[in-house]
């Protein structure tokens, strides 16, 4: 008996009590709260691997719901302090050397933020796949015990997104496994991939992501996170652009 | 006046005498009219050149006569922007030396599409005025133009097609800033493709409706220019100064003379150029002229000295031979304004000078050359051969007419 209560427990706690009636674009929104939580402190590295070159950071980051967050680089040395705020979908960056607080403008964008394979734009506006496109699921996956969902989501006449489409597969635990992206002829261009996951502050998350373009298999951008904190309070005053320059943690 | 021969019996002498030496006088007369030619023909190419470096920059200026913000042509941020025009300034409008004037969003934005993004100047734009202003539809090679001011389409160049790996019917991305300075951005399809003139405006200039461009922005009803053109860009100071009154004070109207005034010396220096190249072609004519007149007033000695002896005054030989070389020069340049309207006519349509374009287009003018004859141009040249030309007769007619008959009569 003990077993069975359990067993309804489990089931109703478990993802998969929803599967019957996968709505999807409830399911990218849980697993975007699912990697952010309301607010979340994490350490991680970023390597920037290259054919001939590879060099590696570590940074922090605080994030406080969908659009704010802030990035510190911690090493290597010189370019620790160096930081990015963002603010519904405003991006600052901070550079020590210069001791100077540049707002992104407009044209910068679409660049490549702090050398990386992601661009100014996916560090900035990542939610906007929420509203800005229309999702439908195409297909179910198994993967041992869990299920995949594959998301298809076809960004909308006017939105400010120059993919085709964007294929998603997240698993039941809500842990997006893979992004793709396609361009308007179905070509993919590149994909972010979690490689490895693990159970962080808590909740299980892809703790390394890996940003690579279809054209170059050789370029890629790896973020991995070595620990993370949910659910913590970020004042509001560690969002603003004082604390951009002068770090108070 | 009894020793003056009448002029028709001196035109009769003067013509015999021309062809006394036909082969000489053919000669001659050749060299006349080839640099005739040259004169005209060159200048109507050069003229053409330079036509086509204004009107392109005019164009892109944006108009013969402009109307902006005071702060926008230092910094033609979306800040710089204007209320739409007063009852007054478009009464002013209405003038008949205007021929088109159009009201624009003119700010700097971003294009990207999936593999790249550039930088551009995005246009937002009323598509009928624009017509009339200077876009031509022809330009269009793919798609077509946009269709009214709600139009949410996007119209880029060729070059920039193929620089951001797109084409006809993909979205792309456009991002800007608000005046709050907030990044703006849309997706916008493209539903038209242009070849500009110069290949380099195509990377430049993108096109989509106005008021798609002004929700985008959030500038509401305000808008960047006002671009006004008129029958010929030359005759602008006649006009500008009108409406440059009904604008007022707060915005500042410029003619595209002072907008660029590279372009506007450009003009200036266009006619001394022509006088100088006629007077040069002219200089190289002269010295052929003279030796022709001086060979057969050198063949004649006798024979002016029995005229002279016979009692025709100095002054009457200094006529006949200053007739002589008129005659020469007329029929001269009476061909050679033939052969130069003759090869013009024929090129009306442009000469393809692709094949040097990529030098052409640094200088600003595009890859098909379009002769302009200008009537001034061919009246200068005419009128620099027979006053020049007459000069330089001077000296061999007085030689001939200092003769001494005793002297003359004597000279086998």
């Amino acid at each position: 008996m003990r077993y069975f209560i359990l067993a309804i427990a489990v089931c109703l706690h478990s993802p998969l009590a929803f599967s019957s009636d996968i709505e999807p674009r409830e399911l990218i929104q849980q697993a975007m709260d699912h990697w952010r939580g309301l607010s979340s402190y994490s350490e991680m590295s970023m390597t920037i691997h290259r054919p001939d070159w590879e060099r590696s950071m570590s940074m922090r980051s605080w994030t406080k719901g969908d659009k704010i967050s802030l990035v510190r680089v911690i090493e290597p040395k010189k370019d620790a302090g160096s930081g990015t705020l963002t603010k519904d979908n405003n991006m600052w960056t901070f550079a020590p050397k210069i001791n100077r607080i540049i707002k992104v403008p407009s044209s910068m964008m679409s660049q490549s933020w702090m050398g990386s394979d992601f661009s100014n734009k996916d560090i900035s506006k990542s939610t906007d796949i929420l509203d800005e496109y229309e999702h439908t699921l195409v297909e179910t996956r198994e993967d041992g015990q869990h299920a995949v969902y594959v998301i298809e989501s076809v960004p909308h006449e006017d939105a400010a997104v120059v993919w085709g489409k964007e294929v998603l597969f997240i698993r039941d635990d809500f842990i997006l496994l893979e992004q793709q992206f396609w361009d308007q002829d179905d070509v993919l261009v590149k994909t972010m991939k979690a490689r490895e996951i693990k159970t962080l502050g808590g909740r299980t998350v892809a703790s390394t992501i890996r940003m690579g373009k279809e054209e170059a298999p050789e370029e890629w951008t790896e973020m991995s996170v070595q620990d993370i904190e949910f659910d913590i309070s970020n004042p509001d005053s560690l969002f603003t652009l004082s604390s951009l320059r002068n770090p108070r943690r | 006046m009894k020793n003056r021969l009448p002029l028709k019996a001196m035109l009769t002498l003067a013509w015999r005498n021309l062809w006394r030496n036909y082969r000489r006088t053919l000669i001659m007369l050749a060299a006349i009219t080839v640099g005739v030619w040259a004169m005209i023909f060159m200048t109507a190419l050069m003229r053409g050149m330079v036509d086509d470096m204004l009107l392109n920059g005019i164009r892109s200026l944006p108009g013969e006569v402009q109307i902006h913000h005071p702060q926008y042509r230092d910094d033609p941020s979306i800040n710089n922007s204007f209320e739409e025009p007063t009852e007054k300034l478009l009464d002013a409008l209405q003038i008949p030396e205007v021929k088109g004037w159009a009201k624009r969003v003119r700010v700097p934005a971003v294009i990207s599409s999936e593999r790249d993004s550039r930088g551009i100047t995005l246009l937002g734009v009323n598509p009928t005025n624009e017509i009339q202003l200077s876009f031509d539809l022809k330009n269009i090679i793919e798609g077509r133009f946009l269709e009214d001011q709600q139009d949410r389409g996007l119209v880029i160049g060729a070059k920039l097609a193929q620089r951001l790996e797109t084409r006809l019917g993909k979205r792309v991305v456009v991002m800007s800033q608000d005046p709050q300075n907030n990044i703006v951005d849309q997706g916008f399809r493209i539903v038209g493709i242009y070849k500009a003139r110069l290949p380099g405006l195509e990377e430049i200039y993108v096109y989509s409706g106005l008021e798609t461009v002004q929700k985008l922005l959030k500038l509401e009803q305000n808008i960047s220019e006002i671009a006004i053109t008129g029958e010929d860009y030359r005759n602008v100071q006649h006009w500008y100064p009108r409406i440059k009154e009904a604008a007022g004070e707060q915005l500042e109207t410029v003619p595209w003379y002072k907008a660029d005034t590279y372009l506007g010396s450009m003009l200036k220096m266009m006619d001394g150029f022509v006088l100088v190249w006629i007077v040069v072609i002219f200089l190289a004519l002269s010295f052929g002229l003279v030796n022709t007149l001086m060979m057969a007033v050198y063949e004649r000695i006798r024979e002016i000295g029995l005229m002279q002896a016979l009692g025709m005054r100095p002054g009457m030989i200094l006529y006949q031979i200053l007739l002589e070389s008129f005659l020469l020069i007329v029929i001269g340049l009476c061909l050679g304004n033939m052969i130069a309207v003759s090869t013009i006519i024929p090129l009306r349509d442009g000469i393809d000078i692709s094949a040097v374009s990529q030098g052409m287009e640094m200088m600003g003018s595009s890859s098909m050359l379009y002769p302009a004859l200008q009537l001034n141009d061919v009246l200068l040249a005419n009128a620099v051969v027979i006053v020049l030309g007459l000069l330089t007769s001077l000296f061999p007619a007085w030689q001939a007419a200092s003769y001494d008959p005793i002297e003359a009569l004597g000279k086998e």
